[in-house]
């Protein structure tokens, strides 16, 4: 089956690539190689540049890691080299993409170049590449009488506009309800420097650099297809820091977590000129490879030649490695700083509220008029209001953001006239950080397993885990969030040690699905937000619906409620779930191969420690008018982390046919 | 392989995903801003919302309309680093923050205003605006355009405050 599976998915994919529009089309505009004019033989700068080749050449500087990061050549499995920048602009020779050694010779040739009269869409190369003359003067120490460096304003509004103190990694942690954004984002912050002491609180007006792509399709597919085939052309942006925060903490209620960098000021400035030289280019965007978080450091790196940031990256890119890249490099991260989405900020305004003020604000975002008691001291009043103006944020985000005059708009503005007529200033809100979610702490993305298992009918098996990505609801939980799963291609399997089991039957996959995911969302009086899971793989039946044991397809989903403990130490979650499965063994639904349930699912989980949990969960499946009229399973594990990259994993499970025990060992790397 | 593989997952995902939602027409990178200006809306993922939101996450930094090129400068929102147009740009996108900063007298937001637009006192900032809340958030109404002119009009024309970059 496995063979046909594949022809079919090169086919689909085939087609889109037809389908779709070929190239990325962001080069707008000249090339630089096209319209400068190079130097003349019989110039007086002739030879000079004949001389700086020439010691080039002999230094063997195209050869060295430096410039291969500048010009992000990465070796091909063939020996030779290629550069990720997809953008023609970032090469001056036409063999730059291919070819180190070229592009340093007409980069030191462009820099004795000129520019054709009135020029004003194309920069001079000395003026487009300042990091590669950084470097390079460094190297062959240029001659300023011998070689002019010439005005270039645009960069100098650009640095000036950054005025940059400091950098940031900034990472933005998932958001409820979307399981996918447990990936996080990552971008840089560029601390202004600070005109007095207090600079910290200027944050708002610094500027966030950050890799993303450009998207032309309002497609799902398309857009799937085309990000996950590098088919967008990703690019380098500079957006004012305030559109990050309103976007991931307001809008989103992200956490944001700030990793200081120790660079020195001349890796700054060299940061910023590399920046400035990939301004000019696009890198076709991957979405699990050359990402967001990817091509960042690939920058950084340029900065301070020492770093080793892009080897600690692996297939797929998940942005929280890229902070563990950061981490792996001692010295390099200063200090940590947290921004607290907006939920965490309503969170902690309710902790300091008691229950009938709680009972307020939960009445205020439906009733804004609601009075309140009398003898409310103001500053209980501010507090109540202030919760309640955060709370119609967080319910509200879409419709304040997009629509004028809407419900909730009208909602929030007598809520904020009432807090206005109250003359007195709110108390700064202090929210701890919490520290043990952040991702550096967080177990590897990929998983491998190996462990033994035995029937209650005493038949003994190896079995055998694996997962592309990323986290279980019974994984080690710090650096996570507490509640959502989301899995990409897991594998369970089993190899049988019993007499009975001969040849190819030895070997039995008990699942593998494309894509897992549990999304829950705890509920209580402020949010009443519904749970959800989806399953999409393959599983191994045995019962009596199938002639023996079977394979099918199967498409598994569900919805329900989610009620947790504070700090989710306990979570408790039940769920309707329906089934759909196919197979060719299959006996379902009026004798033909596809199989049709649905039923009640639930899963209690208990966190005794941050990295020890159990998670236990069962179903029972309806199948109306099939055989078997129903089928139930109810699993349990206890799965205790050992640093960041082991597991113990003690698993049990419970079917009509048979009880399995085992123990496994995780590897997460 | 491993990009076919994981095109089918991620398409998967999409399609499955429970919170997708129907596709909104995007402004595909037109550089220009929507009827809402400055505003948050119109920043995030194009003038309308939709499945962008969801896929915002999902796919960890596309981004839909807005072009922020480096080399070519910034956009014609917040690009400036002080001054009346910079002060409007930043009280634009910050609305639904900033109007719950001057109902509250105080906050981040009005704290980097007041940095933005030369004022001295961060506290008197805060005070006028939370007085003038009434002139500059009249009702839900009230464009994103009106709230900045309003914000900034009340600041210049309290003297006291002298915010020398709104002159």
């Amino acid at each position: 089956m496995g063979v046909r599976w594949v022809a079919v998915l090169r086919w689909v994919v085939a087609a889109t690539l037809v389908l779709a529009p070929a190239g990325c089309a962001t080069t707008t505009g000249r090339l630089t190689r096209e319209v400068i004019r190079p130097l003349g033989a019989d110039d007086p700068g002739a030879a000079y540049l004949l001389e700086l080749l020439d010691r080039a050449h002999r230094l063997q500087l195209a050869g060295r890691t430096e410039w291969h990061r500048l010009g992000h050549w990465r070796s091909t499995l063939g020996g030779d080299f290629e550069s990720q920048a997809d953008g023609p602009n970032f090469f001056l020779s036409p063999y730059g993409k291919s070819s180190p050694g070229a592009e340093l010779d007409a980069t030191l040739r462009g820099f004795f170049a000129t520019l054709p009269d009135g020029t004003s869409d194309v920069q001079y190369p000395i003026c487009q590449f300042p990091a590669r003359y950084r470097w390079l003067d460094k190297m062959l120490g240029f001659d300023p009488e011998r070689l002019h460096r010439r005005p270039c304003p645009r960069f100098d509004e650009f640095y000036h506009r950054v005025d940059a103190a400091r950098l940031s990694f900034v990472f933005s942690s998932y958001y409820l309800n979307n399981p996918a954004s447990v990936f996080g984002h990552t971008f840089l912050r560029i601390v202004k420097r600070g005109t007095d002491q207090d600079a910290d609180r200027r944050e708002l007006l610094d500027f966030a650099i950050e890799f993303s792509a450009t998207v032309d399709t309002n497609n799902a597919l398309v857009y799937g297809f085309k990000g996950l085939l590098g088919m967008f052309p990703g690019t380098f942006r500079n957006v004012p820091y305030f559109f990050k925060v309103r976007q991931y903490n307001d809008y989103e209620s992200r956490d944001l977590y700030e990793y200081e960098l120790n660079f020195s000021h001349e890796e700054i400035d060299t940061f910023l000129e590399h920046l400035w030289e990939l301004g000019s280019t696009f890198f076709d965007y991957y979405y699990v490879s050359e990402n967001c978080s990817y091509h960042l450091l690939g920058a950084l790196e340029v900065a301070r030649p020492g770093l080793e940031l892009l080897a600690y990256m692996h297939w797929p890119v998940i942005p929280a490695d890229t902070i563990k890249a950061l981490y792996a490099n001692p010295g390099l991260v200063g200090a940590v700083r947290f921004r607290p989405s907006l939920r965490r900020q309503f969170r902690e305004r309710l902790r300091g509220l008691d229950d009938e003020q709680r009972g307020l604000v939960e009445r205020l975002v439906y009733k804004p008029a609601t009075p309140l008691p009398q003898d409310l001291p103001a500053p209980r009043a501010i507090a109540v209001l202030d919760a309640a103006q955060d709370l119609v944020d967080i319910q509200h985000a879409k419709e304040l953001a997009f629509e004028v005059d809407s419900g909730p708009a009208r909602i929030k503005q007598q809520l904020l006239e009432r807090r206005a007529e109250i003359a007195i200033p709110s108390e700064p809100l202090a929210v701890a950080t919490p520290w043990a979610t952040m991702p550096q702490l967080g177990h590897d993305s990929r998983r491998v397993g190996v462990g033994m298992s035995a029937d209650d009918d005493g038949a003994m098996g190896v079995t055998l885990d694996a997962r592309l990505a990323l986290h279980d609801l019974a994984d080690p939980t710090p650096g996570y969030p507490e509640y959502s799963q989301l899995e990409f291609l897991p594998l369970r399997a089993r190899i049988r040690l019993d007499e009975g089991a001969v040849g190819r039957k030895r070997f039995e996959l008990d699942s593998i699905s494309l894509v897992r995911i549990v999304s829950l969302s705890a509920q209580d009086r402020f949010d009443r937000k519904l749970s959800w899971k989806v399953d999409a793989g393959v599983v191994r039946l045995d019962d009596a619906g199938c002639r023996g044991t079977c394979y099918a397809g199967q498409l598994a989903m569900g919805t329900g409620a989610t009620l947790a403990s504070s700090e989710a130490r306990v979570i408790t979650f039940a769920t309707i779930d329906a089934h759909l499965a196919a197979g060719p063994a299959l006996d379902g639904i009026a004798g033909s191969a596809l199989r049709a349930g649905f039923g009640p699912a639930a899963g209690f989980r208990l966190r005794l420690a941050s990295r020890l949990v159990s998670l236990t969960t069962g179903e029972l499946i309806w199948l109306p008018t099939q055989r078997p009229r129903a089928t139930w399973e109810a699993k349990s594990i206890l799965r205790l982390g050992l640093g960041s990259s082991f597991a113990l994993s003690l698993e049990g499970k419970l079917d009509a046919r048979v009880a399995t025990g085992g123990l496994m060992t995780l590897l997460y790397f | 392989m491993k990009h076919v593989f994981s095109a089918v997952l991620l398409s998967v995902l999409i399609s499955g995903s429970a919170s997708a939602q129907t596709a909104a027409p995007l402004a595909a990178n037109t550089g220009a801003y929507g009827t809402a200006g400055c505003g948050l809306g119109s920043i995030v993922f194009g003038a309308k919302p939709g499945i962008m939101q969801v896929l915002a996450a999902t796919t960890n930094g596309f981004l839909g309309t807005q072009t922020f090129g480096i080399s070519s400068g910034t956009s014609n929102c917040g690009g400036g680093s002080s001054g009346a147009v910079a002060a409007k740009a930043f009280i634009e996108t910050n609305r639904e923050a900033f109007a719950k900063d001057v109902s509250r007298g105080s906050g981040e937001t009005i704290a980097n205003l007041a940095t933005l637009s030369g004022c001295a006192d961060e506290k008197a900032v805060a005070q006028t605006l939370q007085r003038n809340f009434k002139t500059i958030f009249p009702s839900a109404k009230t464009s994103n355009t009106e709230v900045s002119a309003a914000a900034i009009e009340s600041l210049k024309a309290d003297k006291q405050l002298a915010c020398s970059q709104l002159i």
